[in-house]
């Protein structure tokens, strides 16, 4: 199947959009259980570790992060950044953060612990307790402990040990990781009936712990079908589809059907040599959050001819490992959630790229996803999705010779991302892109 | 008249070339490890007879190399760190052991061992709360650190010096507290501009050079007739780093800063390592709980299943209840350092602990250049006319 002309540019996947839909029913979900007398809690993206366990005791869960990308694609959360600034929060901080610490603060100070009218999505709704994580970045667990200020919730900080890759490889390492997650965790369950009133039902954490993992082997096998040529499935549609493995959103027996409806879709794609754009010149690798609030700007890539064939390292799920005969659920939960941190550290190492749980795959990325190029999206407001973008284009073409494109933006600040200044620049990107294509054939590369 | 290579005079020719006896040693044999950050356990570096050496920035030195590795909105102190490094500045090292102690930390970490060729480097990942799990993971960091010494030194960490190392080191921090003592007088008998000097030269000596040098000092300022003047406040600066006495000149000309809560004053020497069974555990409990930075995550009971806001506050920010009291503190500058996060997120929440004691406080902010002295020298005379 060709993609037609007059079509949109973008051919979107029909099974996307079930998944998509789950975002959405998070929330309303989240609302309608605090209506019922339900928990809900204020979660951090934390990378499967915590959320199957609050996923196991029926607690609906909303992601600030992920809410704070939805209040800037839907304008409001200029407000909550102007009320975070007057309340004395620097305004370099994470946008997302600041979006989250602006909406307390009119939700408690002003509203009496009431969803703001003006919240999109129905909102969130006061949280019985925040679960943040350690990894990634320090904003990830300060911002909640900040969050203390407006609201008598109680935080429970996830550990996220990140080893260095040479030091990872010291004997023992990996088992007191482990050692360190399945202590964590049992005491976080503690914590969690605690909190709740209720005993966990281990057998459902069981089902939910291996359900978690087989959508994302899914997920997985979807992503490794866009090595094809031409690629079957766009970057929107990954970033469309990633919720429900990414944040467990929705039922995720549901999911699971989703996605092999998915992979069945892209499977047919490949096999008909359909590609998801018009015309495949180029095929690139974008790292790391897209942004947001302009997504119509991949349409015009695509009119020229860019697939975005892969992305954005933190949202792909782990590299999948048979964790089968792990009885404990604990140990499998934490053994699945350490795999994506520590997926790519033996080839790292092998390769001699040292750079980091976040820097190698992108080299990884371009060099089995055939990519001509990388588009790097820097962020003023999040530095820990930005800090490793010098090192992987340099890495990029030290190694590959694949070249990258540097475009500003930020998550939250729609006035930072300048689409018009970006299409400007794709053109001398393509002669580049061309070159460095030469370069490669030269050096006996096969793309 | 002071005596040149003592004391007070000795620290500031140390300051203005911090790395001349790193070098001299080097010369001599011995290896320098450099370390950019205070949570990395320096006892197992003396331990081990290795020269620990603290890569710091340096305001004046425009950052130029580092732009190929890191963003411009990002940690500008680690940013010129590394800057200074891929320079050849710290071309005498012979290794360096890095820490997990917030994310810039980590990020450069990566970049640093990527683009540099030293023969050892060694990166330490550390837990952000002090959960019991979390610090016998931290202990067990400990122990991969020493596994990766013993390799580079080929020499056994043995108990006997580590304990004797702990020991100098507990020294050391016990003679900054002291030296902190004699900032409690009015005027105070040393300004905060030369205990800048006198930190900084500790973080480029072998610990026992270093407590000469502190001897010496108290000694000094103690029967000194030249000392600062008394001003119209008496200051606390709470921040991440402050390093150069450039910055707190900006703060001296009109006030007395006898007190710097940051990596760059009493931070790393408020307490000291308690002796145990297994020295690491002690070193483990003092690096993960004891130091007071904001990168820790601490709440008012482990685990805690109900929030109160005051008592949070007192969790996290307690111990500076007693520094106003004994200081004799009358206004505190809360000092960030351009993109830090850690500190960033406590601003709201450290001005409602002042604002509970009764202390006035300012919010200031800058970006570890020179080109900041000028907005923070008109920041602190406002906030200085609004206590006075």
């Amino acid at each position: 199947m060709v993609v037609e002309k007059g079509k949109k540019t973008i051919n979107r996947l029909k099974s996307m959009y079930p998944l998509r839909a789950k975002v959405n029913e998070t929330y309303l979900k989240s609302v309608e259980a605090i209506q019922a007398g339900k928990p809900a809690v204020w979660g951090m993206l934390n990378f499967y570790y915590g959320d199957p366990i609050l996923k196991a005791m029926d607690i609906e869960v909303v992601y600030p992060e992920n809410y704070g990308a939805i209040a800037a694609a839907t304008g409001v959360a200029q407000q909550y950044l102007d009320r975070a600034d007057a309340e004395g929060f620097p305004t370099h901080l994470c946008g997302y953060s600041l979006t989250t610490l602006g909406y307390a603060s009119r939700m408690m100070k002003e509203l009496n612990g009431q969803i703001p009218p003006e919240a999109p999505f129905g909102g969130m709704p006061k949280p019985l307790f925040l679960m943040s994580s350690a990894a990634i970045c320090d904003a990830r667990y300060k911002w909640f402990q900040a969050l203390g200020r407006y609201m008598d919730a109680p935080v429970w900080p996830l550990e996220a040990p990140i080893p260095g890759i040479k030091e990872f490889f010291i004997e023992g390492y990996y088992d007191r990781m482990v050692k360190l997650g399945v202590k964590h965790l049992r005491d976080f369950v503690a914590f969690v009936e605690g909190m709740v009133g209720k005993k966990m039902d281990w057998d459902k954490l069981d089902k939910t712990a291996n359900l978690m993992i087989e959508v994302n082997r899914v997920w997985h096998e979807v992503n490794e079908l866009r090595k094809a040529r031409p690629c079957p499935m766009h970057s929107r549609d990954f970033w469309s589809a990633m919720p429900a493995a990414l944040f467990l959103a929705g039922d995720l027996e549901d999911s699971l059907r989703l996605y092999q409806d998915m992979y069945k879709e892209v499977k047919d794609r490949v096999n008909n040599h359909a590609g998801t754009i018009l015309e495949e010149k180029y095929r690139l690798v974008f790292a790391e959050l897209p942004p947001w609030h302009s997504l119509a700007f991949f349409d015009k890539l695509a009119e020229r001819g860019w697939n975005f064939v892969i992305e954005s390292v933190g949202y792909h799920p782990p590299i999948p490992i048979d964790l089968s005969k792990v009885s404990d659920p604990l140990e499998r939960i934490t053994k699945f959630s350490l795999q994506f941190l520590v997926g790519y550290y033996e080839d790292a190492r092998k390769q001699d790229v040292l750079g980091g749980t976040t820097a190698y795959p992108y080299l990884k990325y371009a060099r089995e996803w055939k990519c001509d190029g990388a588009l790097l999206h820097p962020l003023i407001s999040c530095r820990s999705a930005s800090t490793h973008l010098p090192y992987v284009s340099d890495m990029l073409m030290e190694k590959l010779k694949v070249p990258s494109l540097s475009i500003e933006g930020d998550i939250v600040d729609l006035r930072l991302f300048n689409p018009e200044d970006a299409l400007a620049k794709a053109e001398p990107f393509e002669e580049t892109m061309e070159h460095y294509r030469k370069m490669r054939k030269q050096a006996g590369d096969d793309w | 008249m002071s005596d040149k290579n003592k004391g007070l005079s000795k620290a500031q020719e140390i300051y203005l070339n911090r790395s001349q006896r790193a070098r001299e040693l080097k010369a001599a044999g011995k290896k320098i490890i450099g370390y950019p950050c205070v949570y990395v356990p320096l006892e197992m570096l003396t331990a081990l007879d290795l020269v620990p050496y603290q890569t710091c920035g340096d305001i004046k030195e425009p950052v130029t190399e580092a732009d190929r590795a890191l963003p411009h909105s990002f940690c500008p102190i680690m940013r010129n760190c590394l800057d200074c490094a891929l320079k050849g500045k710290n071309d005498f090292l012979d290794g360096m052991a890095t820490i997990h102690s917030s994310d810039p930390q980590e990020k450069t970490a990566r970049v640093w061992e990527s683009y540099t060729n030293y023969p050892y480097f060694h990166f330490i990942d550390m837990p952000i709360t002090v959960r019991p799990e979390a610090l016998e993971y931290f202990k067990s960091q400990l122990n991969d650190f020493r596994k990766t010494l013993e390799a580079f030194t080929e020499k056994k960490l043995s108990t006997d010096k580590l304990e004797a190392a702990i020991k100098s080191h507990n020294q050391q921090r016990a003679l900054v507290r002291e030296l902190y003592e004699l900032t409690k007088p009015s005027p105070p008998l040393i300004s905060g501009t030369e205990i800048v000097q006198v930190v900084k030269a500790l973080t480029s000596l072998p610990v026992v050079e270093g407590n000469d040098l502190l001897t010496e000092t108290i000694s000094e300022v103690k029967n000194r007739t030249d000392g600062p003047e008394k001003k119209s406040a008496r200051l606390l600066i709470w921040s991440s780093t402050l390093d150069d006495t450039d910055i707190m000149q900006v703060f001296e000309a009109k006030a007395n800063v006898v007190m710097n809560e940051s990596c760059g004053g009493i931070r790393a020497y408020r307490g000291g390592v308690k002796f145990t069974a297994d020295p690491l555990e002690g070193l483990a409990d003092y690096y993960l709980n004891e130091i007071t930075c904001a990168r820790t995550f601490r709440q008012a009971t482990l685990g805690e299943t109900r929030k109160d806001y005051a008592r949070d506050l007192q969790s996290r920010f307690g111990y500076l209840k007693g520094i106003i009291k004994e200081w004799k503190i009358n206004g505190a500058v809360m000092l960030l350092v351009r993109y830090c996060d850690p500190f960033a997120f406590e601003m709201p929440s450290l001005k409602d602990y002042f604002n509970s004691l009764g202390v006035p406080s300012t919010y200031i902010e800058y970006d570890y250049t020179t080109g900041a002295l000028a907005p923070l020298r008109t920041r602190v005379e406002a906030f200085l006319e609004t206590i006075s």
